[in-house]
């Protein structure tokens, strides 16, 4: 088990505050509970399986979208609805409290990461950490990311089919 | 308070032959300012740390500080650790400050490993060549220190010259290094501003070292003919004796050449040289060969070709020694920066110790005098090389797939590579036969040979050997060549394309710069540049970036550089150099400002980096940047007001310059020409960028070289590129294409009719032209 909340690159450990480990169960009553999440969907994304994957839990959980880098071109082709920003540069928004949201209703509460460069998620993950205090984040990857508030594990890609199926469920 | 622009004529830089009564400059004697008789110095002639202040305040209130930390802690001082998430250190210090307090420190050390170099170059060459050797680049440069001339307000006429510069910024660096003490700074923005000036410093320090190099050493003088010179690990003569030079001072790899020279064995030996050594050496002496950039590195040491390594400063592996030993190799240190637990030997007759070396008395030699060093490696190598071809030092085939059966697929090996490359998949292919995994990860350095995963594996798998094994199943194939680096820029060319730039009918001059610590290989960015090479931008290069580009071959079997000329012009690819040659990148923007648009130079930094933000449409990208170094390179330049995209490794680098568009306030400009402020616009939008992918890279590079100067005609061309290229990497015309369109004009015809449909969809209205765009007297001023 311990093997599943090291980091998936060991040295990210920044400090002793480290992500909480989270199931489809807890992530998805993250997101519940949440009044503004934000869907954020890195290159990673722009290969399948991943690609469909994000897909389905944004329509699910009727996320608004941002991608980063690129990976507005195919999520455009595929007719779904994203904004596209930098990965900094949504990240700069995030930690502005008065940022009004991609949907102009107010600063998110909650943003979901999947699908991000390992080493530069975490880099935004913990500015993030620091540096917005008024928001929680959550990470879907295959990878634990401890700069997050909440992290699945690091999974083999069979386990993380199964955790990302289970995301698409009520 | 901006300075008075002062009435130059147009012979300005022509006036030779004056008497200079101004400041300190009477007082120091045989040293004349520059080419005028009354030059008015400018408010800040050498800036002192809290001088530019004002200026950078103004950049950062635009630009503000975006900080990642690689590290919730802090151990600097043993009141710690202390974990600074969320709260103060037992020093006072937050998160947001201790983070500039690390940048400062990293473009403090990046700043004085360059200025450092520079020293030790002006203090040998003025042994070599005397005080009064002229710094002479040629008829066609007259504004040969261009950055020297800003800060020190004079101009170098001989060697000597030099050493005013390298005492004022040692001073700076001093102030600037104590400021990291504890208890010092307790202000982030404060903190930016002192890595500014380390960053200006180390801009600085490059010019000198690289004129110092040039003149002295006879290097190109700003030739765009320079010659072609070979690039790769296929281009070296395997059967002859080898010295690989590795770092970054000519100096030793110099002194072999003259030895050979001396000595008529110039076809003898293969010279090589791994890092921006490899490009001065080739700069002095075309003979000489490059392997590659800094990811060659411990691939080409493990294949054993080398009989002698001469290290001198700089990028280094620090296991050097080790590394050499396995493979029997003998390792010369060169410099006080890398002495390597060595005996001291410069002193020693030269005879001596070739046979300490020779007789393994000694692991490797120490020696402080680049020509003892010609002699000494030149004999060690001819008197070891035959013997040590009998050694095998790489596994054979058969090996390789043996050792790689002893893979367990613990995964270890792709966790903790920087770049989470499939290592373990190439083991395992390896295993069973298929190499063309590890070839993947060979070629283009996708795997920079770090030699993380090797240092993990449990089964102690000897990675980086089988696969440098591995790529040696390729050699013919790994031939290319640059152009030798040819320095600055002439006033000539300057005169040419300055008014083309400023006004924006070259789109913009793209830098392509920085290590080779890529995401995805080098092919990428020589892709990159290649199209902006085709859309007619000016592509300028140094350094492990320059060989980047080299090490990449069309259809045709063409490299960039067989394809594109060497002038500072559009479809230009200039090869500067090595990474001091950097500071010609700014000294370019900088010569706009003075030559097109007759801005004086001395002590009137603000002026210049206020033109240069304003109205050059210049950009880095270091898509590989790695070092500390690379931190005060682009800290530096972006002080001028030159942008700069990064990779997303360089996200570790904890901080970056962001604009935000949403906040219009921020980008009012002051039009000098009316005296009046008005609405601006993002242009250059952020100024230290990191992307996560080669296309937002591109796309941000080209959106980055859009200025308020721009006419409508270069407008038009720029976002014409812009969208182009939006089109290609998204798919779709970019949304934000209404910031950037001041009047009708400036839309591009062939995309006229989308984007009048997204100007309506944003409530358009048409805004002011500025004539003089300008930061400076503006209100609060
Ligand atoms: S310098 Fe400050 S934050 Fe760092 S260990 Fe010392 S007291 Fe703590
Ligand atoms: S050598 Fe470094 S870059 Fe290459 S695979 Fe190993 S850890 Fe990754
Ligand atoms: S670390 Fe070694 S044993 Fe583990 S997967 Fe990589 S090569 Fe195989």
């Amino acid at each position: 088990m311990n093997e599943r909340v090291i980091p998936w690159q060991p040295t990210v450990i920044a400090g002793p505050k480290q992500a909480l480990l989270v199931t489809p169960e807890t992530a998805k009553m993250m997101m519940k509970k949440a009044k503004r999440p934000l869907l954020v969907i890195g290159p990673l994304a722009k290969e399948e399986p991943l690609l469909t994957h994000s897909i389905e839990i944004a329509e699910k959980w009727d996320l608004p979208v941002v991608t980063t880098a690129d990976t507005f071109k195919i999520f455009s082709e595929r007719n779904v609805e994203t904004k596209s920003y930098g990965t900094v540069e949504i990240l700069n928004l995030l930690k502005d409290p008065e940022w009004k949201g991609v949907r102009g209703e107010g600063q998110h509460d909650l943003v979901i990461f999947i699908g991000g460069i390992y080493y530069m998620a975490s880099q935004g993950l913990s500015t993030l950490k620091h540096f917005a205090p008024h928001l929680k984040t959550l990470t879907l990857c295959k990878y634990f990311h401890s700069n997050a508030d909440a992290s699945f594990p690091n999974m083999n890609d069979e386990e993380w089919s199964k955790y990302l199926e289970k995301m698409k469920l009520n | 308070m901006a300075p008075k622009p002062k009435e130059l004529k147009a012979d300005f830089w022509k006036t030779k032959d004056f008497k200079i009564s101004i400041g300190d400059i009477v007082s120091e004697e045989g040293i004349e300012s520059t080419d005028e008789s009354s030059v008015v110095m400018g408010p800040t002639q050498k800036p002192n740390v809290t001088d530019l202040r004002s200026w950078d305040m103004k950049l950062l209130e635009r630009y503000p500080p975006f900080y990642s930390p690689f590290c919730d802690m802090c151990c600097l001082c043993t009141y710690g650790k202390c974990d600074l998430l969320n709260k103060r250190g037992a020093c006072g210090i937050d998160a947001e400050t201790q983070q500039a307090r690390t940048i400062l420190l990293a473009c403090c050390i990046g700043s004085a490993a360059h200025s450092g170099h520079a020293r030790h170059l002006v203090e040998y060459l003025i042994d070599k060549k005397g005080e009064d050797f002229p710094i002479d680049l040629g008829m066609d440069i007259d504004i040969e220190a261009p950055i020297m001339r800003t800060l020190i307000g004079k101009k170098p006429k001989v060697l000597g010259d030099l050493k005013e510069a390298l005492d004022y910024l040692e001073e700076q660096m001093v102030h600037l290094l104590s400021a990291c003490h504890t208890g010092q700074e307790g202000n982030s923005k404060d903190f930016e501003s002192k890595a500014l000036h380390a960053g200006l410093m180390d801009n600085l320090g490059k010019e000198v070292g690289d004129i110092a190099q040039i003149v002295a050493l006879d290097l190109p003088k700003g030739d765009p003919e320079a010659p072609l010179v070979e690039l790769g690990v296929g281009t070296i003569d395997r059967e002859k004796p080898v010295i690989l030079c590795i770092g970054h001072n000519v100096a030793p790899g110099a002194g072999i050449m003259d030895y050979l020279e001396d000595q008529d064995l110039e076809d003898d030996l293969e010279v090589c040289g791994i890092c921006c050594a490899a490009i001065d050496i080739t700069r002095y002496n075309h003979n000489a060969k490059i392997v590659g950039p800094i990811s060659k590195q411990l691939k080409f040491i493990r294949s054993g070709v080398a009989d002698v390594i001469v290290v001198d400063e700089q990028c280094i592996r620090t296991d050097v020694l080790e590394e050499a030993k396995k493979n029997n190799a003998a390792v010369i240190a060169t410099t006080d920066k890398m002495c390597l637990g060595l005996p001291d030997k410069t002193n020693e007759d030269a005879d001596k110790i070739v046979s300490e070396l020779i007789n393994k008395q000694i692991d490797g030699a120490l020696i402080l005098d680049p020509d003892k060093v010609g002699e000494v490696a030149t004999k060690v190598a001819m008197r070891t090389s035959g013997e040590r071809s009998k050694v095998q030092v790489l596994p054979d085939m058969d090996e390789v797939v043996e050792l790689a059966k002893k893979c367990t697929e613990c995964e270890w090996c792709d966790r903790v590579c920087p770049n989470s490359l499939p290592m373990m998949d190439a083991v395992v292919s390896t295993a069973e036969g298929d190499i063309s995994k590890m070839e993947e990860l060979y070629n283009n350095d996708v795997c920079y040979s770090c030699g993380r995963c090797e240092q993990e594996c449990p089964r102690d798998i000897p990675i980086i050997s089988m696969m440098a094994k591995i790529g040696e199943t390729d050699l013919e194939n790994q031939k290319y060549n640059v152009r030798a680096g040819r320095g600055p820029v002439q006033d000539v060319e300057v005169r040419r394309v300055g008014a083309p730039i400023v006004l924006g009918d070259i789109p913009g001059v793209i830098a392509f710069v920085g290590c080779t610590n890529y995401p995805d290989g080098g092919e990428e960015v020589a892709k990159m540049a290649e199209e902006f090479l085709e859309r007619n931008y000016i592509v300028v290069t140094t350094g492990c970036g320059a060989m980047t580009l080299g090490e990449y071959r069309d259809e045709e079997g063409n490299t960039l550089y067989e394809r594109y000329s060497g002038s500072f012009d559009a479809k230009g690819l200039v090869n500067m150099g090595s990474c001091v040659s950097n500071a010609h990148i700014p000294g370019v923007a900088i010569k706009i400002a003075n030559i097109f648009a007759k801005k004086p130079l001395e002590g009137n930094f603000e002026e210049i980096a206020d033109y240069i933000l304003n109205r050059v449409g210049a950009c880095g990208v270091a898509w590989g940047a790695y070092s500390q170094k690379a931190a005060a390179i682009a800290t530096g330049v972006n002080r001028w007001g030159i942008p700069v995209v990064v990779g997303p490794q360089a996200s570790k680098y904890r901080r970056l310059f962001l604009g935000r568009t949403d906040k219009e306030d921020s980008w009012r400009i002051n039009d000098l020409r009316k005296h009046t402020e008005i609405a601006g616009e993002p242009a250059p939008e952020h100024l230290l960028y990191a992307a996560e992918t080669i296309g937002e890279a591109t796309v941000m590079t080209a959106k980055l070289c859009i200025r308020p100067n721009d006419t409508s005609k270069g407008r038009q061309l720029k976002l014409n590129h812009y969208i182009d290229l939006h089109k290609k990497y998204f798919g779709t015309l970019p949304n934000d294409i209404y910031k950037f369109v001041r009047v009708e004009k400036d839309i591009p015809i062939t995309y006229k009719r989308d984007v009048m449909q997204i100007l309506e969809e944003n409530n358009w209205e048409p805004r002011e032209l500025p004539q003089e765009p300008s930061l400076m007297d503006m209100k609060g001023d």
